[in-house]
């Protein structure tokens, strides 16, 4: 569904990501993990083409991307990536002039160029599947932190994505507000959907993901299943990440 | 003052011009100043410098001079325009230049966040302006826009250089026609006042409007 062969991002001088080979198969959920500025947030973006990609190349549910191809079709073949894949990001990033509905349904009328009736109709099922239908009419500023991830959530659904990006989507949030955004996201996984999730909920990456990739100065330096890498992680680097958690 | 209130029909021809001028201009300015902020913004390397040298001579000449340069220098180039075509013309270049800082100013304002979540559903860079990033910077340069329209407002009194008979030149016409001063002066003034204020009153409540929304 997703693989990088290679892939690299620097900005100026500063090399973020230095060569990710990764591979995420179909209804496949993989958490990065990672300290901050280790560039797991970068290789979330440049996915879908937010951050444009030094180096290497990239393929998503079919769609190539090349770090050295024409900037013309680059474009082209990220906007159909990003057509095929929703994105979560942790400020939310709901837009603030729209209501509810109007931000899950705005992509189903603009790029999908649904009727509106129809899009309404699919946006209400969406907002019902994250409990939030009796919000419809509401504009975000109204909602909790929570209730606005998980509009974003459903909002990112709208186009019926085959892979969901989430980029640190509870890192933002009071404490009490992040377990209805994880189950949100648990439902989700449950569903089938191939997930690339970078968090630091450790308990969501151990009961949740198929798969951990460890990531430390813009490489992967460890890739295991999730018991695994908990109890018996390989690197020095991740044992020290670990240790670091658990003293908190 | 009877002075005034005979020659009002008159005074409120003048009146009609000033305002005339002041809405087209605006309205014009208003879509240069959005293509050219947009043009600074997201054009390639000769658009933008193109669009900053036209930002930079604007600002830094006299309103009075644009003026004098598309009535009268035009006509050496074989451009003769009528006097109320060259005054809308030099005005709606030169508001436009002031209002795309403001459009641009009030664009960067708007959180990246914003653009990336639009993009990020697949949507164009320019179906991202139109839908997401133009609503919301449109409430951000509503109160300097108004600000703007009320100072070109007043600036319509420069065309009257020009041999357009907005406000100060009716009355100019008329004080030649009386040989007094002051009523007509003092007439044209308080004319301008109503209107600057009825315009700011509708100003307000288009920004209360606005900001109410959301």
């Amino acid at each position: 569904m997703i693989q990088t062969s290679g892939l690299s991002k620097s900005f100026h001088d500063l090399h973020v990501l230095k060569g990710i080979d990764l591979r995420i198969a179909a209804q496949e959920i993989v958490v990065l993990l990672g300290p901050s500025g280790s560039g797991k947030s970068t290789l979330l973006r440049c996915l879908n083409g937010l951050e444009d990609p030094s180096g290497g190349s990239l393929e998503v549910n079919g769609i190539r991307v090349d770090a050295d191809m024409p900037a013309s079709k680059k474009r082209a073949s990220f906007r159909d990536i990003r057509r095929d894949t929703g994105m979560v990001f942790q400020q939310f990033n709901l837009y603030p002039h729209k209501t509810v509905l109007g931000n899950v349904i705005e992509s189903l009328l603009i790029v999908k160029k649904l009727p509106r009736t129809e899009a309404e109709s699919i946006g209400m099922r969406l907002l019902e599947r994250v409990g939030l239908a009796d919000k419809r009419d509401q504009y975000p500023s109204r909602l909790s932190g929570g209730q606005q991830q998980r509009v974003a959530i459903a909002r990112a659904l709208a186009t019926e994505p085959s892979v969901m990006l989430f980029d640190e989507p509870t890192s933002a949030l009071d404490p009490e507000l992040v377990g209805e955004v994880l189950a949100v996201m648990r439902e989700l996984a449950g569903e089938g959907m191939t997930m690339a999730v970078v968090t630091h909920e450790m308990k969501f990456a151990r009961q949740v993901a198929n798969r951990v990739l460890f990531m430390d100065g813009g490489i992967i330096v460890e890739e295991q299943a999730p018991e695994a890498f908990f109890q018996h992680p390989q690197s020095e680097r991740a044992r020290k990440f670990l240790n670091q958690l658990n003293e908190r | 003052m009877n002075l005034v209130g005979d020659n009002l029909f008159f005074l409120l021809k003048g009146a009609y011009y000033t305002l005339l001028i002041t809405v087209i201009s605006m309205c014009f300015g208003l879509m240069i100043g959005i293509v050219v902020a947009v043009a600074r913004l997201k054009g390639n390397r000769p658009i933008r410098w193109l669009a900053r040298g036209y930002v930079s001579v604007i600002r830094g000449t006299p309103a009075l001079v644009q003026i004098l340069v598309v009535y009268y220098g035009l006509v050496d180039y074989g451009i003769t325009l009528g006097p109320l075509t060259a005054a809308c013309a030099a005005l709606s270049v030169n508001v436009g230049a002031y209002l795309s800082e403001t459009f641009r100013g009030a664009i960067l304002a708007i959180p990246k966040g914003q653009t990336e979540a639009a993009y990020a559903s697949g949507m164009s860079s320019w179906q991202t302006l139109r839908r997401i990033i133009f609503p919301q910077a449109a409430r951000v340069a509503i109160a300097p826009i108004g600000n703007t329209f009320i100072g070109m407002l007043k600036e319509t009194a420069l065309v009257s250089v020009i041999t357009v008979t907005e406000l100060v030149r009716s009355a100019q016409l008329l004080i030649a026609q009386y040989f007094v001063n002051m009523p007509f002066y003092l007439g044209i003034g308080a004319m301008y006042w109503v209107m600057s204020t009825v315009f700011s009153w509708i100003l307000g409540t288009i920004e209360k409007r606005l900001s109410r929304a959301y």
